[in-house]
């Protein structure tokens, strides 16, 4: 008897002591245990990640948020608006970026007596597709907002390319080569920020919702 | 009529009761078939929130203790962070992304960016000195000295630097006006008063998160 009130107090303390770290989750339904199953399978993949000096992207589709990490901390979080996938089911590993969204850079001209002006937000894309290894695919797309004409522009863009894709798929069986699909759309700024921060190989973990 | 129903009912509720209690008067659980399966799943849950919170634990322990340098480049400020506490909240320069030709190198070219991902503080110095690299002076038209001594420069880098590897420094400037822009050649640049706070409050080994 005595044993196992001791056992209980030591359990009592173990739970107290937890829960005043840092909560990786904070909305985690800790009676779900599909959700338990899916937050400790993206843990893992982090801790894996955040042993080494780098920094790696976690896109949280529960919180609906992308976050800049390094050493598990939150550097920097950028909300999704909407989001939409092929299957989840597939998007389990850790994917590293094969390049970066294209920058056009300015060159300097010593002969020159102006100074180039330097690249700012502004000059990065707003649309734009990340090819990882393992395969997978992010179509990163701009939410409709105050800049409607860009978003039209855009969403005719990918419109066509999901068809291209689409019709490609049916001819040959490219879905197994181009791995998982993911389609984000965040704000204009955001994605610009995104495409700002990416590093070649930098690491990607999904991090998926239960309900899909 | 009614008091005869519910008599009735009474009557038989208290018999059903009694037949369900054992002889030996003691409360029977239900069957081991019903009562197993939430057992196993209560366990189930526990086992996944014990791992749960395990990992959770582990990840922890890679977050630096100590403060850390954080730079955001694209809105060019630098942070001094004690786990989610700001400490300090600085106006910085970063890289401007230009880039420039290596002549007589082929396509070889200078990317004056600030480099991203995390690194550590390898130097602390006073009273920093600029030694000239041979970008400083193509870009300007000038032809590469070849004596050394014509490659320092002093005063132009403010009273401290960090050194983080690979020739960048977190330095001082006398371009205060540019602050909060991306002009630099890859370093970080920020006024006299917090470069002087950044230099007390980093140790070489602080790690610094560049994004």
């Amino acid at each position: 008897m005595s044993l196992c009130a001791f056992l209980l107090l030591l359990l009592s303390f173990a739970s107290s002591g937890w829960a005043g770290e840092v909560e990786t989750f904070p909305n985690l339904d800790l009676n779900d245990p599909r959700s338990l199953q899916e937050a400790s399978r993206v843990l893992e993949a982090e801790i894996k990640l955040a042993a080494r000096p780098q920094t790696y992207v976690l896109v949280d589709l529960v919180s609906r948020t992308i976050q800049i990490k390094g050493r598990g901390i939150e550097l920097h979080r950028i909300p999704i608006v909407t989001w939409s996938a092929g299957s989840l089911r597939d998007l389990k590993d850790i994917h590293r970026l094969i390049a970066r969204p294209p920058v056009v850079r300015r060159k300097i001209d010593p002969a020159a007596a102006v100074e180039q002006e330097p690249i700012s937000l502004d000059d990065m894309p707003v649309e734009y597709t990340l090819s990882f290894a393992p395969p997978m695919t992010i179509d990163v797309v701009p939410a409709a907002g105050p800049h409607l004409l860009q978003w039209i522009a855009s969403s005719v863009k990918t419109w066509w390319r999901d068809l291209k894709r689409w019709g490609g798929s049916l001819l040959t069986d490219q879905s197994a080569t181009q791995g998982p699909h993911l389609k984000i759309s965040v704000s204009v700024e955001n994605a610009q920020s995104l495409a700002w921060s990416l590093v070649d190989g930098m690491a990607f973990v999904i991090r998926r919702p239960n309900d899909k | 009529m009614a008091r005869v129903f519910f008599s009735l009912s009474a009557i038989i509720l208290v018999g059903l009761l009694v037949a369900s209690v054992p002889p030996d008067g003691q409360v029977v659980s239900p069957s081991p078939e019903v009562s197993r399966l939430p057992a196993l799943e209560e366990a189930g849950l526990r086992t996944l929130q014990a791992r749960y919170k395990a990992l959770s634990k582990q990840l922890s322990q890679h977050m630096p203790h100590q403060p850390y340098i954080l730079v955001d480049t694209a809105r060019n400020h630098l942070y001094i962070k004690r786990q989610q506490e700001v400490v300090l909240d600085a106006i910085a320069s970063t890289g401007s992304g230009t880039i420039l030709d290596k002549p007589g190198d082929g396509d070889s070219q200078w990317v004056f960016d600030t480099p991203r991902g995390e690194f550590l503080v390898q130097s602390k110095l006073t009273n920093p000195v600029w030694v000239k690299p041979d970008w400083a002076f193509i870009e300007e038209g000038l032809m590469v000295p070849k004596n050394p001594a014509d490659r320092v420069e002093q005063g132009v880098l403010g009273e401290y630097a960090l050194g983080f590897g690979k020739g960048y420094f977190i330095h001082g400037t006398l371009y205060t006006r540019l602050l909060g822009k991306n002009v630099t050649h890859g370093c970080i640049r920020l006024n006299d008063g917090d470069l002087k706070s950044v230099y007390q409050l980093a140790r070489v080994g602080t790690p610094i998160m560049i994004f």
